[in-house]
């Protein structure tokens, strides 16, 4: 009998279906891989699994037999557990208090028990061999280390189903070999687990068998060994292009932004080059984590590059700030409109001209009528959605606000556009509104550089895909190329 | 037409001005009267020119807790100055000046360090206090021509001077937070910094402004208190800021930043100057005075807060 069986569970949030047709099965004594694009319904499913969210329909067996989980501390009770991909430690607190935290015994005054509590988690320390200490303070240990810690807290309870979610995305290869010593070490005491990847090169050094999900179904399952990476990706990510991704693509002109031999320290940025040129859009793919967002950074200004040189329109730039940056013609659309993108509480007219300020103003007055002129003009020209410019800007959609954010950068005349994920987060219909902004842009001679996780996006929209792995720019792709291309290239050794 | 509700808890700071305006007029026959409002006038006016101070610096984000200390510092180096004989006006520049110089300078250490203004100004509150003791010896300064008392207690056309002064500062300080490039940077620093650094605001130049600008109205109020007073107290202004601040914040100020208004923070500062005074006429106990500004403070944020949480 199956340890657990998920039999077509559906989810909606709102009018957004996150699952249907979740169909998971995991036996004692293995790994499973979890895999699929972001977005396709894995954290929905594990968090179904977990009671951090519950089911609209479908059937979730445990040992055989229908359970209904209210919340995590029900799952915990009956063996499920879940390893935070973020870690969730209170950083000044011991390891010994950090498993036991929320959970810590008592004795009579109502005091906690520290003696008590570190004894025991000694012995769990021991018990695994994990190379920590329970006297040790989290915020001393490396993340590997507190991955340990909350591999502690989901295990103390004695579970049967851990639920691993990217536990390598964040660590070194040694951290990383760490974990999967730790991961094989469970399975061999019998415990079922799930795992969620992004990194391919990981899948067969882990798992034993591997359920693939795609726009919040199952579309594949099976054995790991019967099935060839190629095969897997493209259950991934495989689904029909949509027309919303259709341009017309143009030669390229003159090059506006060259990155030479780029290397970022702090970032991990290691000997980067491209060239962005006129009216085209250069797109960048990668897993999280290769890198993308950190030379967008770089770009601008935000973090110091250590050696290496960018050049706009063929001239040496000096960029050590934004401001350098954006006075040079740079424009960076954020991953997170909302934290680096918008001033959610300001009206959408103060967000339009933020960058650009001096073109309302008089020797430092402001011309407001103009401001909410020229902001209701370019709100037009984008179809905004939003009754006029005094509106705040927090009470905008998603897609509205990422308009607003790129009406900045239009009133500002930047000519240089970083677009960090520029969909993440809006419906299909403001994407192809984005897409067809962007194609504008290049048309009036701006040079872009896209980053995207979503692939069929980038492979129709980019006139070219430069692909990153690990700091490194590990290949440019024509258009045209193919999604197993470009995957191969964002997780794979490069052929050195 | 309809007023709707929204508009109606805009509106509901100046509504409870009025309220209390009205029923005081009613409670107390001596309330309405050109003496005890012109003395309402001139006992509000100190804070009331803070609190246009601390407008802007919260609405930048920040907070100033040091803002008692500066006034305490510039009024009595203001007056040590007139002691020595410099004309009033130079006198009172001076004592703006020296406002102008710690506000700066709680600017600068913010912008620096990059540790919190709330962490900063705790210092610069001790610090600058004790530089007023140290410079007077902890003595005050008594010594002042007597045409200086015309700031705090003279009057321009049957209007307490003070309160022509007040509107001049709010008339300013309103233009430029809703009209110049500072105000408006002012407004984005506080709304979202991160967001500001990416639009090429010059953050760390606005910030320091805002102190400083913030700081130069403080000293005004120290040069007010020091000639309602007749003297340079090297301990004026204690505790002060939370007045300041409190002003800010009944008027719809976030400490969050991006939001205040100068409109905002006078119906702040009027309301808790009304209510003391009220409590005086009525005779309620200086103790209770301070429960009840104490329980407006948490009223109005409350009803602000619940305002905000539906508009977003």
């Amino acid at each position: 009998m199956p340890l657990l069986e998920l039999q077509d569970i559906e989810k909606r949030f709102g009018g957004v279906t996150a699952l249907r047709g979740g169909n998971l099965t995991v036996n004692a004594g293995e790994v499973h891989l979890l895999l699929g694009e972001n977005g396709a319904g894995k954290s929905t499913l594990m968090k179904i699994v977990a009671g951090i969210v519950r089911r609209d329909a479908g059937k979730m067996l445990w040992n055989g037999s229908e359970v209904f989980l209210g919340s995590p501390s029900e799952a915990a009770a009956i063996g499920i557990a879940m390893v935070n991909q973020e870690s969730l430690l209170a950083p000044h607190m011991t390891v010994a208090e950090n498993i036991f935290l929320g959970r810590e015994e008592r004795n009579s005054f109502g005091w906690v028990n520290r003696r008590a509590i570190t004894e025991k988690a000694r012995h769990l320390i021991e018990q695994y061999g994990f190379p920590l200490q329970a006297e040790w303070r989290v915020d001393r240990l490396s993340p590997a280390g507190r991955q340990m810690v909350e591999i502690c807290r989901a295990i103390q309870h004695g579970s049967s189903l851990l639920i691993f979610d990217e536990p390598t995305s964040s660590l070194s290869d040694s951290e990383t070999r760490q974990v999967f010593r730790i991961v094989r070490d469970l399975k061999a005491r019998n415990m079922g687990i799930i795992y969620i990847t992004h990194r391919m090169d990981e899948l067969r050094v882990i798992g034993d068998r591997v359920t693939v999900l795609r726009d919040g179904g199952a579309v594949h399952t099976g054995n790991l060994a019967d099935i060839p990476t190629d095969q897997l990706i493209r259950h991934m990510v495989g689904r029909e292009v949509a027309q919303i991704y259709q341009r017309d693509h143009l030669t390229p002109g003159a090059p506006l932004l060259e990155v030479r031999n780029v290397s970022v320290e702090a970032s991990r940025l290691k000997n980067i080059s491209l060239t962005l040129r006129q009216g085209e859009i250069t797109g960048m793919a990668g897993l999280i984590g290769a890198g993308r967002t950190e030379l967008c950074r770089a770009i601008f200004g935000v973090d110091p590059v250590d050696s290496g040189e960018i050049l706009i329109e063929g001239k040496p730039a000096r960029l050590t700030s934004p401001r350098d940056a954006v006075q040079s013609g740079i424009a960076l659309v954020t991953e997170d409109r909302q934290i680096s993108g918008l001033a959610l509480r300001l009206p959408i007219g103060y967000n339009v001209t933020m960058a650009n300020v001096e073109r309302i103003s008089n020797f430092g007055f402001l011309d407001l009528k103009s401001e909410t002129a020229r902001s209701a003009e370019l709100g037009g020209k984008m179809r905004l959605k939003a009754a006029s410019p005094a509106q705040l800007a927090g009470t905008l959609s998603g897609g509205n606000q990422q308009k607003v954010v790129i009406a900045k950068w239009l009133f500002r005349e930047s000519r240089i556009f970083l677009f960090d994920e520029p969909t993440r987060g809006i419906d299909i219909g403001a994407k192809a509104e984005v897409f067809e902004l962007m194609s504008e842009l290049a048309r009036a001679g701006a040079a872009i550089l896209m980053v995207s996780s979503e692939l069929p996006e980038l492979m129709h929209v980019a006139d070219r895909i430069l692909v990153m792995r690990q700091g490194r720019l590990s290949g440019e792709l024509p258009r045209g190329c193919t999604q197993e291309q470009i995957m191969k290239l964002a997780v794979m050794e490069t052929a050195a | 037409m309809k007023i709707n509700k929204a508009m109606l808890q805009r509106l509901l700071p100046f509504l409870s001005l009025i309220i209390l305006f009205v029923a005081l007029s009613i409670a107390s026959p001596y309330f309405l009267t050109a003496n005890n409002l012109t003395s309402v006038a001139r006992q509000t006016a100190v804070f009331n020119t803070m609190a246009l101070g601390m407008t802007i610096v919260i609405i930048s984000g920040g907070i100033d807790l040091s803002v008692g200390s500066i006034l305490g510092l510039s009024g009595l180096i203001g007056t040590m100055a007139l002691e020595r004989g410099f004309p009033i006006a130079v006198g009172v520049l001076i004592g703006i000046a020296v406002g102008m110089l710690c506000g700066f300078l709680n600017g600068l250490l913010v912008t620096r360090l990059r540790i919190p203004p709330f962490v900063v100004t705790l210092g610069t509150l001790g610090i600058y206090r004790g530089a007023s003791l140290i410079f007077s010896n902890g003595l005050p300064v008594h010594k002042i021509p007597a045409g200086f008392s015309f700031l705090g207690e003279g009057s321009l056309l049957g209007i307490p001077f003070v309160a022509w002064m007040l509107v001049i500062c709010a008339v300013i300080v309103h233009v430029v937070l809703e009209h110049t490039r500072l105000g408006r940077y002012a407004f984005a620093i506080g709304s979202n910094k991160i967001a500001s650094v990416y639009a090429g605001i010059p953050v760390d130049f606005h910030i320091t402004a805002v102190y400083a600008i913030g700081g130069a109205l403080t000293g005004l109020a120290g040069m007010i208190e020091a000639s309602r007073l007749m003297t340079g107290q090297p301990t004026a202004g204690q505790g002060y800021e939370l007045q300041a601040i409190a002003a800010v914040v009944i008027g719809g100020g976030s400490l969050n930043g991006g939001e205040g208004s100068v409109i905002g923070t006078l119906i702040g500062a009027f309301i808790m100057g009304l209510l003391s005074n009220g409590a005086d006429l009525l005779n309620i106990s200086n103790y209770w005075q301070q429960v009840i500004i104490g329980s407006v403070i948490i009223l109005a944020v409350t009803l602000d807060e619940v305002r905000k949480r539906r508009a977003v």
